[in-house]
């Protein structure tokens, strides 16, 4: 694997997989993985991952429009997981993807526990390096956040799909629940290598003269740097459950620079998604990078690992109350 | 149409604003100087743009005209919502993130030269490119009927360009297109001098009407604009049998083809399908747009 376009201090280990960055580009805003390598000077190489469209088993045509709306400092989007099934994402798509540039990790979706299963079997015989479990998605009627947002639907979904890979297995969580640290919990009991944390948030915008929602779903899931303090803290709730079990964390929402990506470090990521601000910048990932190394130099480190949960809190053991 | 996506490279350029006009209604034409943009640009692409460091989405402009050998584009935009607002403010000498082009360019036919543009309001900027484009390619003879509800971004004048067809008195015409020998003609319901009082596509009835069968056979209809205006152009499209190309919009995020966001339902061989605007688009055939389905 050639991982020599990044600072080496910035390799990681999650999962069992070297990542080149911690940088990992999100779920839903990159496609299959090369749709952002249309643009000149883009390169997948200087990501540690790239988490591929959400896919359930059967194709999805997704929501009617308008599926995204800018909100302050942040968007909505309500996608609806359109993608071509399990199987043309298997058979046709990952066939075409260079795994020598980055780690690919599918993203699991479905209606029913069963359909998770399937989906995740398909992904265990394929080159994928990990699987995404999406239990989080709030922007489709079954499955997705209504299976997120309850402990024991979650922990029954990651011990189905435990059973169905050996492949990484990293869990999604939502953030539109009472209390993600018992989910984190539950979701290690059940298997899980990983999480990734969070998901959007569920929001709404209004056309004041139609008197109805912007988005043709009605509800979307919001994200962008509004949404980086609470996505922060709920990646520092997960890391004091994960963090016994020696379980790595994907921290995001909201991250548009190196600062934005130090403070999920800190708060306990291992690696650190990238999304919205992919929108805005299409090549913040080797800007971030750079400025991760800056940081290594002013502060005397020789790895971004020791970063990992290094948060000092007040006066305090728990940033829950 | 070519139903894969539009996989041409896409630059980020760090572009200088050399003009940025205020038009009456509120419309802009902003200048930049964007080499990479300008050489690759084709008549139908746009590009997306950072109209404030401190918003988190670009906006999706039509490109109107380019200069390579200059290294700029240019564009017409209206102040409609809070980003084209900030926008506005930028002033020249400035710097703003420029991604483009982007998109499915318009196809032009040999079999067909005699190519209609129907733009409408800041649906107009793609037709001047294709305009431009086209009268370079021999054998074309190409015929822009524009509209606008606020006062069209230049001075009408009276043209010298006789189009069969035309009402007594509707003789305004773009003088950019005038110079380039190309006819045009506007439409507006404003009452605004020398145009038609009603839509293009009165006045593309009228032309067409004109025609013989076989000169029919060579016509192509190629429109931008808000949405009633392409689907009376889809309508008038079916009801002379003639192929036609609409630009469409859609709100948009990435504008790469990695989100999905702006997508649009459009009939495929296979059944209904949600396409990209930015890289499947932003110009379909109208024959496949669900939307402008006959009800």
């Amino acid at each position: 694997m050639n991982l020599s376009v990044v600072d080496k201090r910035l390799a990681v280990d999650f999962c069992g997989l070297e990542l080149a960055s911690p940088l990992v580009l999100l779920s839903g805003c990159v496609g299959f993985g090369e749709e952002y390598t249309r643009i000149e000077a883009f390169s997948n190489r200087e990501v540690g991952a790239i988490c591929l469209k959400g896919t359930t088993l059967a194709p999805r045509l997704g929501n009617p429009p308008h599926r995204v709306y800018e909100t302050p400092c942040g968007m909505l989007n309500a996608i609806g997981l359109q993608n071509p099934g399990a199987h043309q994402v298997v058979n046709e798509i990952l066939p075409q993807l260079d795994f020598s540039e980055t780690r690919f990790i599918a993203n699991v979706s479905g209606s029913t526990v069963e359909e998770y299963v399937e989906v995740a079997r398909l992904f265990d015989d394929s080159p994928i390096d990990a699987i995404e479990i999406n239990i989080s998605c709030p922007n489709v009627k079954e499955g997705g956040v209504a299976f997120g947002n309850d402990p024991d639907m979650s922990a029954r979904v990651v011990e189905a799909c435990r059973a169905a890979t050996n492949k990484p297995l990293i869990t999604k969580l939502s953030p539109n629940q009472t209390d993600i640290a018992e989910n984190a919990r539950r979701c290690i009991e059940a298997g899980t290598d990983g999480f990734a944390v969070i998901n959007t948030l569920m929001g709404m915008a209004i056309d004041v003269e139609q008197r109805e929602p912007i988005i043709g779903n009605n509800q979307g899931g919001l994200s962008g740097p509004a949404i980086k303090p609470l996505a922060v803290l709920k990646t520092h709730q997960v890391y004091q459950v994960a963090r016994p079990h020696g379980i790595p964390i994907i921290g995001q929402g909201g991250v548009a620079s190196a600062q934005d990506a130090l403070e999920f470090l800190i708060a306990g990521a291992t690696a650190v998604g990238v999304g919205t601000a992919l929108f805005y910048d299409p090549l913040i990932v080797g800007k971030i990078n750079a400025g991760l190394a800056a940081y290594l130099d002013r502060h005397g480190l020789d790895h971004i690992s020791h970063l990992t949960g290094s948060l000092m809190l007040h006066g305090a053991t728990s940033a829950c109350g | 149409m070519n139903s894969t996506p539009h996989r041409a490279t896409i630059y980020l350029e760090d572009a200088r604003i050399l003009g940025h006009e205020s038009h009456p209604g509120e419309q802009r034409i902003l200048k930049l100087e964007a080499p990479k943009c300008a050489q690759a640009a084709r008549p139908g692409s746009f590009a997306h743009l950072q109209c404030d460091p401190l918003l988190p989405m670009r906006r999706p402009l039509s490109i109107m005209r380019v200069d390579p050998e200059a290294g700029w584009v240019e564009f017409l935009y209206k102040i409609i919502g809070y980003g084209t607002r900030l926008l506005a403010r930028r002033r020249p000498g400035e710097n703003l993130s420029l991604l483009g082009p982007i998109g499915r360019p318009f196809a032009v036919h040999a079999d067909r030269p005699r190519a209609v543009l129907i733009g409408g309001g800041v649906g107009i900027p793609p037709m001047i490119f294709l305009a431009n484009h086209l009268r370079r390619l021999p054998g074309f003879k190409p015929l822009a009927i524009l509209g606008s509800e606020v006062p069209f971004p230049f001075i009408p004048r009276p043209s010298r360009i006789l189009v069969p067809g035309m009402p007594d008195g509707i003789i305004a015409a773009m003088p950019l297109l005038e110079d380039w020998l190309i006819p045009s003609r506007l439409a507006s319901l404003q009452g605004f001098p020398g145009c038609h009082d009603g839509y293009v596509t009165d006045l593309v009835v009228r032309w067409l009407d004109t025609l013989s069968p076989r000169e029919l056979a060579e016509v192509e209809l190629f429109a931008c604009g808000p949405h009633p205006m392409l689907e009376a152009v889809a309508r008038l499209a079916r009801k002379y049998d003639l192929p036609a190309q609409v630009s469409l919009e859609e709100f948009m995020a990435c504008g790469v083809g990695g989100c999905a966001g702006c997508t649009v339902a459009i009939e495929t061989a296979d059944g209904q399908a949600m396409k990209r605007v930015c890289v499947d688009g932003p110009v379909f055939d109208a024959a496949t747009v669900a939307a402008f389905k006959p009800a």
